[in-house]
C-alpha cells in the first residue's frame, strides 16, 4: 500500500496548487485535475477497503471517466462518522478538524496529515491572496483569543481565523468570553486597535452571526463608529441564525460597513466547509464565487443529479485536490447554489462561478411512512 | 380553488362551517346505498390528463366502486346499513347512525388521501371536515371538482368542507378539532402525536393510521424460480414505486430465503431491471432536495458500514437496492430505496416486527408454510399481509382497524311493548 501519493500526481497537484488560481483556461484546468482526481481515488481505495466497495458500486468507472462530474461523490453527511474517515494510520494524524454544527447536530469532522496541511495554509493562501493581495497587514480576530489556540482537534471558527494567519502582521482579538462563557465586546482592545490602524489596510474576520450579534449590534448600541475605510472584512460560516433574526445580507453588509466606516463593497462573505479543507470560495466584486485551480464545484439538479445549466439552481458538489489524508476529493454537500457561468466572470477569473442559495430545507415530516425502527426494535426487546 | 376547498384564515369560518355541515347532516338522512351511488359516478368521472398524473387515481377509480364499497359497508356495518334499516338481534333492533361531522387530518404525502379518507367517513352518513395538506392542494381541487360536476343535486358536496391552511396554525388546528364528532388521522409519529393533542371535545372518537411501515419477504423457492422471477420482480418494483415509497403500505426492506442453489446476485439483477423499467414507465416529475440528499447518503453508508454489504443505483436518485443479511428492518429512506437482506428464515425478521410493521408483502410457494408465517406475522403486529404487488391496495381493514364503523354510532332499540 503506498504511504504517499504517486510522485507523478504530487507533481501535478502541486503545478496545479502552486500557479495562479484563477487564470487557467477551463479546459486544460478541467483535463489536469481530472487526472489528479482518478489518481488520488486510486490511491484512496487501495488505503480504505469501505472506500473501494462505494466507488465500485458507482454506475460509472471513475478510471474510465472523461469529465469530472462522472467520478463517485461522497455526501456530505458521511464525515459525521465516528471515527473520522481516515486514509492515512492514526500515528499520521496532526489535527482534527469539526464543522461548527447547530446544538444537537453531529458535526463533521476530517483528519488531516502534514500534506494535507500543508496543502491546506497553501490553497487558502492562493485564494486570498487573489482577493486581497499578498501583503501583511494588522489582523482584527472578531472572536476570543482562545480561537488563536491550536491544537489536535480544531472547530471550523478557529480554522478560519487560523488560516489567515499568513497575511498578519499582528492579531488583536476584540471578542471575550464572561462569566457564563457568553461573548462580550473588548470594547477597549478594539478601540485601541482602531487607532492604531487608522485609514491604513487592515484585515478582520468573524464568523457571520458572532460579527453581528457580539460586534455590530453592541456597538450600534453605542453609537459608535471605528472610522477604518480600508479594511477588508472577511466571513463566513452561514446564514441561519442571522435569517432567523431576519437580517438580509444587504442589511448584513451595510450594518457592518456602517460600523467600520468603510464602504459595503470591502465586506467580503465566503463560503466554505471543513469537508473541503484548504478551499473556499469568497465573493468577487460581481458577486459571484469562484473556483480555484485546484478544485471544482458541481451543481448537481436534483431529480437528475446531473450537472445543472446556467441559471439553475442544485445541490452543490465540491471537489478537491488538496487533502489526500481523508477522501473529500468529491463531496455532495447539502447545500443549494446557482450556477452564474462556467467561465467569463466580468472580474477576470477563469472557471466556473457560482453563487450560494441556501442550505437544503429539511423535509417535512408528513408521511404516514415515516417512523423510527428503533421504536420497533425497543418494542420488540 | 374548488369551491370546495376554501383557504381559511380564521377559527371562526372552520367553526361556522362546522356548524352548517351539522345541521345538513340533521335535515337530511344519508344511506350508505345513495353515497355510493354518488361516489361510483365520481369515480367514473375521475379521467382526463390533469388526473392522471395524479400518483394513485387509477386506484381511487376502483375504490370508488360499487363492487368494492358495498362488501365494505355489509362486513362492516352489516347488509341493512346500506339502505338505513334497523335489524333485529335478541329481541331488539340495532342500526348505525352517524357521528355528525368527522374531521380528516389526512398525511402529506398520499395524494388521494383527503378523497379516501373523506369516503370513509361519508359511507358512515357523515359531513366532512377535511384539512388539506399545502403539498396537496392543486391535486384535491382537481379531484374535488370532478365531485362538483356529477353531483348537481349536492348530495355529497353539500356535506363537504375542505379547509386549506398551514399545519403550523395551531388556532385553525384547535378550531378544527374542537368542532367535529369524530376524527380520521392519518400520518407520521410528529403529525399524528400533535393532532391527537389537539382539544377535541370530549365525545369524539378518534381513529389513527399510522405511522407504520411496511416489509417484503420471500421464500427460496419463490424468488429462486426462474420462470417466475421477472413477474414477482415486477410485482416487487410496483409496490416500491407507488407513493414515492412513502407510505405506510411501502416495502422498505425486501427479505430473501436462502435456499441452496439460488443465487440472489440474479435475482437482485432482475430485480434491478424491474425498477429501471418502472422507472422508463413511471418517471419522477419532481424531489424534494433533502430526500435526494437522503438517498445519496443511503447509499454511501450502506456501503461504507459493512464489508459485506453491497449496493445497486444508477447515478440518478431514481431507485437504489441495498443488498446484505440481516433479519432487523434498517431505517427507511424512503424515495425507492430498497433493503434487500438474505435471512435464514423468514421467521427470523417476523420474529422481530414488533408492531411498528403495518404491511408485509409476500411470495410463498408453499400455502401452509404461507399460512404458519401469516399467523407469525399477525402475532406480531402485522395488519395486513398480502401477496407481493398488491400491498397498496388500500382497504378496510386497515391499519387492523375498520374504516366506516369507527366513524358511526350502533343504536339499540328495544321495544318497549315486546315481551
Amino acid at each position: 500500500m503506498p504511504e504517499h501519493l504517486p510522485a507523478d500526481v504530487a507533481q501535478q497537484l502541486d503545478d496545479l496548487l502552486l500557479g495562479p488560481p484563477f487564470a487557467r483556461e477551463p479546459g486544460e484546468r478541467h483535463a489536469k485535475l481530472l487526472a489528479v482526481l482518478q489518481a488520488e481515488l486510486s490511491y484512496a481505495i487501495e488505503r480504505h477497503a469501505p472506500l473501494r466497495r462505494y466507488v465500485e458500486a458507482w454506475p460509472v468507472d471513475y478510471r474510465a471517466a472523461q469529465r469530472i462530474t462522472d467520478l463517485p461523490y461522497l455526501p456530505v453527511g458521511v464525515f459525521k462518522a465516528d471515527p473520522p474517515l481516515a486514509l492515512v494510520s492514526p500515528e499520521a494524524i496532526v489535527r482534527t478538524l469539526a464543522s461548527s454544527a447547530t446544538t444537537g447536530q453531529t458535526p463533521s469532522r476530517v483528519v488531516l496529515d502534514t500534506e494535507t496541511s500543508r496543502r491546506m495554509v497553501k490553497g487558502v493562501t492562493s485564494i486570498i491572496r487573489d482577493f486581497i493581495g499578498p501583503m501583511r497587514r494588522p489582523y482584527l480576530v472578531i472572536d476570543t483569543p482562545e480561537s488563536l489556540v491550536g491544537g489536535a482537534q480544531l472547530g471550523a471558527r478557529s480554522a478560519a481565523i487560523q488560516g489567515l494567519r499568513s497575511f498578519a502582521t499582528d492579531i488583536t482579538c476584540c471578542l471575550k468570553s464572561d462569566a457564563d462563557g457568553q461573548l462580550r465586546l473588548d470594547e477597549r482592545a478594539l478601540l485601541a486597535f482602531a487607532e492604531q490602524v487608522g485609514n491604513a489596510d487592515a484585515l478582520v474576520y468573524g464568523f457571520t452571526y458572532v460579527i453581528w450579534q457580539y460586534f455590530v449590534l453592541p456597538l450600534r448600541a453605542r453609537g459608535i463608529t471605528l472610522r477604518m475605510p480600508n479594511v477588508r472584512l472577511l466571513h463566513s460560516g452561514g446564514w441561519k441564525r442571522l435569517q432567523d433574526q431576519a437580517v438580509p445580507r444587504e442589511t448584513y453588509a451595510g450594518g457592518v460597513a456602517s460600523v467600520f466606516g468603510c464602504t459595503a463593497e470591502r465586506i467580503v462573505d465566503f463560503y466554505g466547509m471543513v469537508e473541503n479543507v484548504g478551499i473556499i470560495y469568497p465573493d468577487c466584486e460581481h458577486g459571484n464565487k469562484h473556483v480555484p485551480a485546484f478544485a471544482e464545484v458541481i451543481v448537481r439538479d436534483p431529480l437528475t443529479l446531473e450537472p445543472v445549466q446556467i441559471g439553475a439552481q442544485g445541490l452543490v458538489q465540491v471537489c478537491s485536490a488538496l487533502a489526500t489524508s481523508f477522501p473529500g476529493f468529491t463531496v455532495l454537500t447539502d447545500d443549494i447554489a446557482e450556477i452564474v457561468r462556467y467561465d467569463g466572470c466580468p472580474c477576470g477569473r477563469r472557471g466556473t462561478c457560482f453563487r450560494f442559495v441556501k442550505r437544503v430545507p429539511k423535509a417535512e415530516v408528513r408521511g404516514c411512512g415515516n417512523i423510527d425502527t428503533l421504536r420497533q426494535r425497543a418494542t420488540a426487546l | 380553488m374548488s369551491e370546495l376547498i376554501r383557504i381559511v384564515d380564521s377559527p371562526s369560518e372552520i367553526a361556522a362551517a362546522a356548524q352548517r355541515l351539522r345541521e345538513r347532516v340533521g335535515l337530511r338522512e344519508l344511506t350508505a346505498r345513495r353515497v355510493i351511488e354518488v361516489l361510483e359516478r365520481w369515480g367514473t368521472a375521475l379521467q382526463g390528463p390533469a388526473l392522471d398524473t395524479i400518483p394513485g387515481v387509477p386506484f381511487l377509480r376502483l375504490w370508488l366502486r360499487r363492487g368494492t364499497l358495498e362488501p365494505i359497508v355489509a362486513r362492516e356495518l352489516g347488509s341493512s346499513a346500506l339502505d338505513g334499516n334497523w335489524w333485529s338481534e335478541r329481541g331488539g333492533h340495532l342500526r348505525t347512525f352517524p357521528l355528525g361531522v368527522v374531521g380528516h387530518w389526512p398525511a402529506g404525502n398520499i395524494e388521494i388521501q383527503p378523497v379516501l379518507s373523506l369516503s370513509c367517513g361519508l359511507l358512515g352518513g357523515n359531513a366532512g371536515l377535511v384539512r388539506v395538506p399545502s403539498g396537496l392542494l392543486a391535486q384535491t381541487k382537481a379531484l374535488l371538482d370532478k365531485l362538483q360536476e356529477i353531483d348537481v343535486e349536492g348530495v355529497l358536496t353539500e356535506r363537504v368542507f375542505m379547509a386549506a391552511f398551514d399545519h403550523e396554525r395551531l388556532d385553525l388546528q384547535r378550531a378544527m378539532a374542537a368542532s367535529v364528532d369524530g376524527a380520521m388521522i392519518w400520518g407520521g409519529e410528529e403529525a399524528v402525536t400533535q393532532i391527537r393533542a389537539l382539544p377535541f371535545p370530549h365525545w369524539a372518537r378518534l381513529a389513527v393510521f399510522g405511522p407504520r411501515l411496511s416489509a417484503a419477504a420471500m421464500d427460496g423457492e419463490c424468488w429462486g424460480d426462474e420462470d417466475e422471477r421477472q413477474a414477482w420482480c415486477r410485482r416487487i418494483a410496483r409496490d416500491v414505486w407507488q407513493f414515492d415509497q412513502q407510505a405506510c403500505s411501502s416495502p422498505q426492506t425486501l427479505f430473501l430465503e436462502r435456499r441452496d442453489g439460488c443465487d440472489p446476485g440474479a435475482f437482485v439483477a432482475a430485480l434491478a431491471a424491474a425498477l429501471e423499467a418502472e422507472n422508463r414507465a413511471h418517471p419522477r416529475r419532481d424531489i424534494h432536495p433533502a430526500l435526494t440528499s437522503a438517498i445519496c447518503l443511503a447509499r454511501a453508508s450502506w456501503l461504507l458500514d459493512a464489508a459485506a454489504h453491497r449496493a445497486l443505483f444508477p447515478l440518478t436518485p431514481d431507485w437504489t437496492l441495498l443488498i446484505g443479511a440481516g433479519a432487523d428492518i434498517p431505517q427507511p429512506t424512503q424515495g425507492r430505496t430498497l433493503s434487500v437482506l438474505l435471512v435464514e428464515d423468514l421467521s427470523e425478521p417476523i420474529a422481530r416486527f414488533g408492531g411498528a410493521v403495518q404491511t408485509l408483502g409476500l411470495g410463498v410457494k408453499n400455502a401452509a408454510r404461507e399460512a404458519a408465517l401469516a399467523r407469525a406475522a399477525g402475532h406480531n403486529g402485522v395488519d395486513r399481509i398480502v401477496k407481493l404487488g398488491g400491498m397498496h391496495v388500500f382497504g378496510s381493514p386497515w391499519d387492523g382497524s375498520d374504516m366506516i364503523r369507527p366513524m358511526v354510532r350502533l343504536v339499540r332499540h328495544m321495544p318497549s311493548n315486546s315481551g
